[in-house]
């Protein structure tokens, strides 16, 4: 089981399944495991001692869909990201809504965190491409272009 | 300065960076010098752990270093006494005695100097000091000076002799932690990253990941970080290493990616521990015998912060990394200005110059 918790990030909380966890809204939806019936060797083992949480801990960094991103034309440079955030200190988007933060899409879709790229998946698109992070970009990743090359990317990869 | 007597001679201890340039400048000026080494070898750290090359533009160390010992070894103004250490020193500047004592034989020597250079050096942190790491216990946990000579050798291999296919290297052990050494060794990033670097040309297939709490390439060392990642696809990921887990075939790194507040366990072939410089014992028992001021950590302490090379003892002067954690080019540096000062006071040119 891979991936970080979506807690602050945009992961479904307080759905259905667990519903009896103490402190349900801290636990993200995609890490429970809840069997309708669980047998076990004949024996109806169903029942709340069937349900999971599983760890939120990241197992493995996956650099696939990166070098994906790295052969598109605009997203060449997001190698050179330091994860500094001034693209998202500029960002109007950002402002608004939290849960699109280019700084961060950058370093999950580079360390391939499974859980995190659901959260890039729903809110890359959200990128005005007003370029205001390309102008302040210390390491010329161009965040805007890199935006734009992981939309494509994901996109290619749903079709 | 007179023509009839000669000067007196210079007291060196340590032929590291900062004591073989001391020496060598100090014969250059046509001062005698009496160098003392511990080991057998001249050269210091760079020497003892066979680093390959420097950072920050990978250099190799020989044409540091070579220069250097060669200049000592065929001096006729330097008397070279290896495997041997300063055990006490007497009377004052200008007409010091001090007593050589051979490591292994035990004999004494003692010798009239005018002045002395302190240039005793570092030693790389133990991580067997920090056991979250297994350094010392899991075989294919080493530190950055054990790369450096696997380096130069040109094979990097784990112990069962497979190439590793992911290398981790942990930032800041034994650095800035209050449980071991809570200052910071300046240099340890950058050489890191310079091995991170190296091994990405010696292997290629290599995956490195860089975790670190800050990237401290200062000056123009930064240009190796920002390298690393252009160039050779280096991962960073900023964070602090609880625990390495030994499984028998891999290791099992435990950490927190802190730029998504996510705990990680991943699986590693090899670990790299960029240990970082402790003051060592060559300080301990130099300052011991000779009488110098101590700072809390260990290090030498010059009479002001700013001022590296004042000992606060008229006639001894300070170099290099027994100072506090620097690099090669720092080190050499120390060890040309103490140099100076050293010449000033056996030529009586003008009185010590300190912080003021």
């Amino acid at each position: 089981m891979t991936g970080t918790s979506g807690a602050d990030q945009g992961g479904k909380q307080g759905g259905q399944k667990g519903s009896f966890i103490v402190e349900r809204q801290y636990v993200d939806d995609r890490l429970i495991t809840e069997p309708k019936v669980l047998e076990d060797g004949g024996i109806d083992m169903s029942g709340r001692w069937g349900v999971l949480i599983a760890p939120r801990t990241i197992t493995q960094f996956d650099h696939t869909l990166f070098h994906e991103v790295l052969s598109e034309p605009s997203g060449k440079h997001a190698h050179q990201c330091f994860q500094c955030g001034n693209c998202t200190a500029v960002c109007p988007v950002a402002e608004e809504q939290p849960l699109f933060n280019p700084r961060y899409f950058i370093h999950v879709v580079r360390m391939g965190y499974p859980l995190e790229l659901e959260n890039v998946r729903k809110h890359v698109y959200l990128c005005s491409s007003c370029g205001r992070c390309s102008e302040v970009c210390p390491r010329q990743v161009d965040p805007s272009g890199v935006m734009a090359a992981i939309g494509t990317v994901i996109r290619k990869k749903e079709r | 300065m007179s023509n009839s007597a000669p000067d007196p001679a210079v007291l060196v201890v340590g032929a590291g960076p900062a004591g073989l340039r001391a020496a060598a400048d100090l014969a250059g000026l046509g001062i005698r010098v009496v160098l003392v080494e511990k080991r057998a070898e001249l050269g210091g750290a760079p020497i003892r752990w066979r680093y390959k090359t420097l950072a920050p533009e990978q250099r190799p160390t020989e044409e540091v270093m070579g220069p250097m010992v060669r200049a000592v070894e065929s001096s006729p103004r330097i008397t070279i006494h290896r495997d041997a250490l300063v055990d006490g020193l007497e009377g004052s500047a200008g007409s010091f005695r001090a007593r050589i004592r051979a490591t292994g034989t035990g004999a004494v020597e003692d010798v009239e100097v005018g002045a002395m250079v302190v240039a005793t050096g570092f030693e790389h942190f133990d991580a067997s000091l920090d056991p979250r790491y297994e350094y010392g216990r899991a075989p294919n946990v080493i530190g950055i000076h054990e790369l450096e000579g696997m380096l130069s050798d040109g094979r990097v291999a784990c112990h069962d002799g497979r190439a590793p296919k992911r290398v981790a290297f942990i930032f800041c052990v034994g650095s800035r932690d209050r449980a071991t050494n809570p200052w910071c060794c300046t240099v340890c990033c950058g050489v890191s990253i310079k091995q991170g670097i190296e091994l990405k040309e010696l292997l290629k297939d290599v995956e490195v990941y860089m975790i670190y709490i800050d990237v401290r390439t200062f000056g123009l060392w930064e240009d190796l970080y920002w390298e690393s990642m252009e160039k050779h696809g280096i991962n960073f990921i900023r964070g602090r290493v609880s625990q390495v887990f030994d499984t028998g075939k891999q290791l099992l790194v435990k950490g927190e990616d802190t730029l998504v507040r996510g705990p990680f366990e991943v699986l590693m072939d090899m670990v790299v521990l960029a240990v970082g410089i402790s003051p060592g014992e060559g300080t301990a028992q130099a300052a011991k015998a000779v009488g110098l001021n101590v700072n809390k950590y260990g290090f030498l302490q010059p009479r002001h912060p700013n001022v590296h090379f004042d000992s606060g003892k008229e006639g001894v002067f300070l170099a290099g990394a027994c100072v506090a954690p620097m690099s090669v080019e720092e080190a050499i540096l120390g060890g040309s200005a103490a140099a100076m000062q050293a010449a000033k006071a056996v030529r009586d040119l003008t009185a010590p110059v300190g912080a003021a």
